[in-house]
């Protein structure tokens, strides 16, 4: 009895204990991630996440369904692919066919079913990686690159076509790591690297994908060292920066150089104002006050009139130096006569007009000297004109040394330094002067053609005929002359030409017998203005007659006398016009070398003597 | 002036000359039939090549626009898979694997090449309408439709061509009936893509036009088997 209460007693507790047991376990759960593959699109394989077992031992199984099938198919081989994986051979592979796939896991307590997987093998392609990848350090040119090749993977038949698979490569020096140089090589198995770094060693990795499919692995790493090609680069790259730096540092030298130039061509400068006294760094600052204070000349307006000359007289020194010379080389040589007559206008305080401007008396000048030097040609012709050059001429020698004088009285030349001097000394000749000048009021009507000729040496007397009456001669000049002439010769006693003035009146000396004795000259003021021509004497002297009548010499009358042959000394007698030229020419016999000379009236030697004078 | 100008005129002439020249030898060569004269000759991998470039180029963009459904039906897309699809070209018997698609004879294959492209000729055009008219999708998605729609034409011809040269160079025979009558070989449930929706045409395409291409590669490598393959 005892025995039998025990044994039920165990059994219970044998049952509770059991069935204590049986309730910790539980159904499997449900697998996860299912995930299939398929390395070459022939085959495939799945794979899936086991849930809790539910503490069980639970299986797995492996469903699926066709599409256009209602048949359900278990996992043909569950082995091959390791644990918790099915693997479809060929025979079970269907492309372009859709799987419908679950996952079952079963236990004793129950079973749980995955949530299906659809795919198609077409687009779960996912290959092994390249095989057989090698890298060869090649060289072009001195250069060196990778060659990379590979293999496709073996199970993967590239062959037929029917899988098709791109390339990448990926390229990395050991040192830099995860710099990754990504190269896409495309459906090619081979492929170049270029651009290495001398010493450098290379990782290389190559993975494929078919056209529409996954990436495979990275292949195996190949290693790779490139050699040391540096040196040969660097050198060459040494040289270049070299030689770029010289081209570049004589650059900027010339640059350095040419900067200034450059500059000034580029932007030229501004032309500041050159007003004088005016500060540009005044005008910069900008204090317009300043400027035009210095601007202002002090006491410019001037005051009084007296410092208008002044500054009228350095106005002068400016630019008178030129003319002065002009007047000086012109008058020396032919117009003396000019001057002359200045002079003498001056004195008779009348004819002002005539030769108030320097500048017209130039031109007047100028033309005298003109037609002279012409008359100079024609003189073998034309003998009177002849002697009114010569006479004229030899006046002019004689007056060089005083013409300064004419222009004394004339202010604008008084400042001539050259002419200051003289100015004193003619001063004192004309003093001496007054007395001997002629003045020839009647012959003003009775300019006819001899005058006319006359006036060719001195167009002025044209130009203002009026003032003819006025004009004077000199005869301090014709003292000079004569006391020369007479010191140089004195033995001959010749009548002198003192000088010819103005067509109007001519000076006279005559040299009676000895020097020092001047006849013509007290006589002239008179009016015995017309010298005669009294005769020659047995020395070849002419002898010359002062009359107070009008008897004229006239420069015809010598040639008229030559002509006649002989007669030289009554010719003078034939000239009826009243005029003072007259007396010029019969005054200078002894220039009348053609003429005279036939008759041996002259003495040659005087002749010689004159011009000297 | 005038100088430059005609100098400058010269310079594009002749770069249209060039480029003209380079686009014909190289672009668009006709193939010559009739062997007229001037025309360029391609060789039959040239040939291969081109229309298995233009199958790729169709199945990519199928694959895009297939993407894009994928992502418009998200929501429901277990149960669009859920329902069995039957494309209208499933009739059309193609080998479901390499070992079939290698067993069958280049005629064959050529034929089922054609079949295939030729039954999604009308399809296509009404896939296009189809997505045209309906306001979910934007001009993008429908003018891909266009453009597959376009593709497949060109591709059919393309693989006339070759199927033409090979039959010229005898490498298949003039069994090829599609070649004949192209209308032939329309399957009898031809409308039967009319009650197909659109994702499900896509669908279909999608699959087909893979098809296309790898059937084209097989014949390629199995014809000419040094280039590329």
């Amino acid at each position: 009895m005892m025995k039998s209460v025990m044994e039920v007693l165990l059994l219970l507790m044998l049952f509770f204990t059991a069935h204590a047991k049986e309730k910790s376990y539980s159904p499997p759960e449900k697998t996860t991630q299912t995930r299939c593959r398929s390395p070459e699109k022939e085959t495939f394989t799945c794979w899936w996440e086991p849930g809790s077992d539910g503490g069980l031992p639970t299986t797995y199984a492996l469903y699926y369904r066709k599409e256009n099938s209602e048949t359900v198919y278990e996992c043909p081989d569950y082995h091959t692919a390791g644990e918790n994986s099915c693997f479809f051979n060929k025979n079970d592979t269907s492309i372009w066919v859709n799987y419908n796939i679950s996952v079952v896991a079963t236990n004793a307590l129950g079973r749980a079913f995955s949530d299906p997987v659809d795919i198609d093998v077409v687009y779960i392609v996912e290959p092994n990686p390249p095989e057989k990848l090698t890298v060869v350090v090649m060289e072009d040119k001195g250069w060196p690159f990778l060659l990379v090749s590979w293999e496709p993977p073996h199970k993967a038949d590239t062959r037929s076509g029917w899988i098709t698979l791109i390339y990448e490569l990926r390229v990395r020096l050991e040192e830099e790591e995860d710099d990754w140089e990504m190269h896409h090589a495309g459906q090619q198995k081979m492929f170049n690297i270029f651009s290495l770094r001398s010493g450098g060693e290379y990782l290389v990795e190559v993975r494929c994908k078919p056209d529409h499919g996954f990436w495979s692995e990275w292949s195996s790493t190949s290693y790779v060292k490139v050699p040391d090609y540096f040196h040969r680069e660097k050198s060459m790259w040494i040289l270049v920066a070299v030689f770029s730096a010289l081209i570049f540092l004589i650059l900027t030298w010339l640059l350095h150089m040419n900067s200034h130039s450059l500059k000034h061509c580029i932007l030229p400068p501004v032309p500041g104002p050159k007003i004088k006294g005016f500060d540009n760094k005044l005008l910069k600052n900008g204090n317009s006050d300043e400027i035009f204070s210095a601007l202002v000349v002090p006491n410019f307006p001037p005051a009084s009139a007296s410092k208008y000359e002044e500054m009228l007289v350095e106005y002068l020194e400016v630019y008178v130096p030129e003319e002065p010379e002009l007047m000086l080389e012109e008058s020396k040589d032919l117009l003396d006569g000019c001057l002359k007559s200045e002079n003498s206008r001056s004195d008779s305080d009348s004819g002002r007009g005539s030769c108030n401007s320097h500048t017209l008396l130039m031109d007047k000048c100028g033309e005298t000297k003109e037609e002279e030097r012409q008359t100079n040609r024609e003189s073998s012709l034309m003998e009177t004109q002849g002697w009114k050059e010569e006479a004229i001429n030899h006046d002019t020698s004689g007056k060089v040394k005083t013409w300064p004088s004419v222009y004394s009285p004339l202010p604008q030349y008084g400042s001539n330094p050259l002419d200051k001097q003289s100015s004193l000394e003619t001063a004192k000749q004309h003093s001496l002067s007054t007395s001997s000048f002629l003045i020839q009021p009647g012959t003003k009507d009775a300019l006819g053609p001899s005058y006319t000729d006359f006036c060719l040496s001195n167009k002025e007397n044209h130009l203002h005929p009026q003032t003819l009456a006025h004009r004077a001669l000199q005869t301090r000049s014709d003292v000079n002359i004569s006391n020369i002439g007479c010191k140089r010769s004195p033995a001959t006693e010749y009548v002198e030409v003192q000088r010819v003035n103005k067509e109007d009146m001519v000076l006279l000396q005559p040299v009676v017998s000895r020097c020092g004795h001047i006849e013509g000259c007290p006589n002239l003021p008179k009016g015995e203005d017309y010298s005669k021509l009294k005769g020659v004497d047995c020395d070849n002297r002419l002898l010359l007659q002062r009359e107070g009548t009008g008897e004229d010499v006239c420069p015809c009358v010598d040639q008229e006398t030559n002509r006649e042959g002989g007669n030289c000394y009554t010719s003078s007698t034939v000239s009826t016009t009243q005029k003072p030229t007259a007396c010029m020419y019969t005054a200078m016999p002894l220039q009348e070398e053609t003429a005279l000379s036939l008759n041996g009236y002259v003495d040659t030697a005087t002749m010689g003597n004159l011009p000297s004078c | 002036m005038p100088g430059t100008i005609r100098s400058v005129s010269l310079v594009w002439v002749v770069l249209l000359v060039c480029l003209s020249s380079r686009r014909t030898s190289v672009g668009a060569a006709p193939i010559c039939t009739n062997g007229q004269v001037g025309c360029h000759v391609l060789s039959l991998d040239n040939l291969f090549d081109r229309v298995i470039q233009h199958s790729a180029r169709m199945h990519g963009i199928s694959s895009d626009l297939h993407s894009e459904f994928e992502q418009y039906f998200l929501p429901s897309k277990n149960q669009i898979g859920r329902v069995g699809r039957i494309c209208h070209t499933s009739t059309i018997i193609t080998p479901n694997g390499k070992e079939n698609a290698q067993r069958m004879a280049r005629e064959q294959l050529t034929e089922v090449i054609l079949k295939l492209l030729i039954a999604w000729r009308d399809p296509l055009w009404h896939f296009h309408q189809s997505i045209s008219h309906h306001h979910d999708f934007n001009n993008f998605s429908s003018n891909k439709a266009l453009e597959m729609n376009d593709m497949v034409h060109e591709l059919r011809q393309g693989v006339e061509k070759v199927a033409e040269k090979m039959q010229v160079l005898g490498i298949i025979s003039n069994s090829v009936t599609s070649l004949a009558s192209p209308d032939v070989l329309l399957p009898s449930d031809s409308a039967d893509w009319r009650l197909m929706k659109d994702y499900d045409l896509l669908y279909c395409f999608r699959r087909d036009s893979n098809k296309v291409q790898n059937f084209l590669k097989i014949l390629k490598c199995r014809i000419v088997p040094d280039h590329g393959c």
